[in-house]
């Protein structure tokens, strides 16, 4: 590590850089936070949205989704197979199915707010096969600004998960499921 | 080599040529579609440019804040000036680490620094997760586009590739079964891998945060499987506050392929327990950029591509053409900062229609500079010497009524007379290779105009009183 290169990048801004200019202020768009324009939105780009009345209804609804899961981790009930921040790679690699807890949704981009105090560990969400995020309904915001807005902070990990993985990098070809889960299911109470 | 003569070489196949052009129109028509769907898009990328601007104008404390926040948080913080540096520090912690095994995520920095080739000649294995990116590394070609780096290739390309390397069926060609295969010999890869490589799309000065969007989820299992992660950033991906990210990530996917967003936004902010978590903010000529009042709004660029896919040079003439790392028009005005050089030929690979500054999210000024660019390598001879005298000469010509006039009787009488053949000669008409000229006229508008009787004089206006 150079101190010579931090303080010569750092003096040849300073001399290199235009008159101070400055920093806008971010309105509120407003926007539809609405449940429909997410399960739209989320729809659309790979995602389901299912309903539930309420969040005791989840053990049955993940039962009928997904029947053949062996492997579940869950922050909200006891999984077949714990996982905390020290579970090895090769125990999450055989995950079928991560349940956790979703803290904010987004209409406009069906985005869901995870932050790793809600992983179990920062690699189940994209390591496991599926991926199912429980989401108050209340809980639901129109755009990225007023997420951002809701955010006391971004821990030291978290991330917006907007559907599952995919590419389009064979002749821009929708794929679902590149390295990260296969599916994405928002369960909504 | 120039821009024009690499492109001749992607068309010599025509078709190729029609489905590269008509796959990156559809990307244009898809980021519309996004666009057109978000009222206050205009108003985005006016805040968006604004928040870059106000950035650059104070990049030096940004920096510093950036720094002091991400050492709280327990992270490493490396400067590097130059590509060399920047490689020489990513190994001296790779070997500090004891690795060989390296997951690296799409970062265009770590490109334009050839980090790859370095460290596989240090003994390090990379491997590149990004689908597009793991194509064309077992090819061993650069990257033809910034978001869409395998989009120089059919389906067939990347069957046959796989073959080879993955031991796919012979002919199998379905981009899903395709998909699956590299999804199974990647999983192998970032089980196995130790370090974990990453680009930067913002890094938040307050936080000392970084963010990386992909739709893999490449970035994130890399990241959360390896003991320790580097993320590459110039100094130029710094943004002052948590909340602007509320306008990029509005911006970016829907500008890049008409995503309402990136399948994953991931912050990392503290390693893991247990972990290490390394920051390398690289310069490599973007400070002198910085000092150039005319090109400096390049640095504004978030690297969406729009550029690129409503280009019609581009799309007409691949991303190899360009031969930089960063292809198309935010290319053309990057490039000469570099090596004016060798990137001689770039500004003029436009039509100066100006769709780029268009579809831009952060305002950047691009076909102004590519215009810029043009007078600043005349200004300092690195243009051919058939550019710069038939400029001068047809200068000239513009200049004077009475040559143009004379030069324009020349001209038409000459087309008439001479043979098809010799008007048409490529070697000497380049612009008539695949177009005609329409049949001269006999005479020019002025001409005309001159011979029509002059007009009645207007009958005088009846005064109104005052």
């Amino acid at each position: 590590m150079s101190t010579a290169s931090r303080d010569r990048i750092l003096a040849a801004a300073k001399a290199n850089k235009p008159e101070e200019l400055p920093l806008p202020a971010v309105p509120d768009f407003g926007g539809e936070a609405t449940m429909e324009r997410f399960t739209t939105v989320l729809t659309g780009i790979g995602g389901t949205v299912v309903r539930m009345a309420a969040l005791e209804e989840l053990g049955e609804t993940l039962q009928r989704l997904f029947p053949d899961a062996r492997n579940t981790a869950a922050a909200l009930f006891r999984g077949t197979v714990p996982v905390n921040a020290q579970t090895p790679t090769g125990i999450l690699a055989e995950i079928d199915l991560a349940v956790l807890q979703g803290e904010i949704g987004v209409a406009e981009n069906g985005a869901v707010w995870l932050p790793e105090a809600n992983m179990l560990h920062r690699a189940l969400p994209t390591i496991t096969q599926h991926l199912a995020l429980v989401l108050d309904h209340r809980r639901l915001v129109a755009t990225m600004h007023q997420a951002y807005a809701q955010l006391p902070d971004t821990g030291g990990y978290g991330k917006f998960v907007a559907g599952p993985s995919k590419t389009a990098d064979i002749e821009q070809s929708l794929v679902i499921g590149a390295h990260g889960a296969r599916s994405l299911v928002v369960l909504v109470y | 080599m120039n821009h024009a003569l690499r492109a001749d070489k992607f068309l010599l196949d025509a078709d190729r040529t029609t489905w590269h052009d008509e796959t990156l129109w559809f990307v244009r028509e898809k980021r519309d579609r996004a666009v057109y769907a978000v009222p206050e898009f205009q108003d985005l990328r006016e805040l968006a440019s604004g928040i870059k601007n106000h950035t650059l104008s104070r990049l030096d404390m940004y920096l510093r804040e950036f720094e002091a926040a991400a050492q709280a948080n327990g992270v490493h913080v490396h400067w590097a000036a130059d590509a060399a540096e920047h490689n020489a520090i990513i190994l001296d912690i790779i070997r500090k680490e004891g690795a060989t095994r390296i997951v690296k995520s799409k970062s265009m920095l770590t490109e334009e620094c050839h980090l790859n080739p370095y460290l596989i000649k240090h003994g390090i294995e990379v491997v590149d997760t990004d689908l597009g990116e793991r194509i064309i590394q077992f090819r061993d070609e650069p990257p033809s586009h910034i978001v869409l780096p395998a989009i120089h290739l059919k389906k067939e390309d990347v069957g046959d590739t796989f073959h080879t390397h993955l031991g796919t069926d012979k002919g199998e060609s379905d981009p899903q079964r395709l998909t699956e295969a590299a999804r199974q010999h990647l999983r192998g890869k970032f089980i196995a891998g130790q370090v974990a490589i990453s680009g930067v799309n913002f890094a938040i000065a307050e936080t000392g945060a970084v963010v990386v969007c992909t739709n893999e989820g490449n970035a994130d299992l890399g990241v959360n499987l390896a003991a320790v992660h580097i993320a590459c950033m110039g100094i130029e991906k710094i943004i002052p506050r948590l909340s602007d990210l509320g306008v990029f990530t509005r911006l970016l996917a829907r500008s890049a392929t008409g995503q309402p967003v990136t399948t994953y936004t991931s912050h990392f902010t503290k390693p893991a327990a247990g972990k290490q978590m390394h920051i390398v903010i690289v310069d490599n000529g973007r400070t002198q950029q910085l000092g150039r009042p005319d090109f400096r709004a390049s640095l504004k660029c978030i690297r969406c591509g729009a550029c690129m896919n409503t280009c019609p040079v581009y799309r007409r003439s691949g991303g190899h053409s360009y031969d930089f790392t960063v292809p198309g028009p935010i290319g053309a005005i990057l490039s000469p900062n570099i090596d004016m050089k060798k990137h001689s030929s770039l500004p003029f690979a436009s039509t100066l229609c100006g769709s780029c500054t268009d579809v831009c999210p952060v305002k950047i000024d691009i076909h102004t500079q590519l215009y810029k660019w043009r007078q600043v390598l005349g200004e300092a001879n690195e243009i051919p010497a058939s550019k710069k005298w038939g400029m001068k000469f047809m200068g000239r010509v513009l200049a004077s009524t009475r040559v143009y006039g004379l030069g324009g009787q020349f001209a038409r009488k000459a087309l008439r007379l001479l043979p098809h053949g010799l008007t048409h000669a490529p070697s000497m008409n380049a612009w008539a290779v695949a177009r005609e000229l329409p049949e001269a006229p006999k005479q020019s508008f002025r001409e005309w105009y001159a011979q029509q009787p002059a007009p009645a004089a207007q009958p005088a206006q009846p005064q109104i009183p005052a």
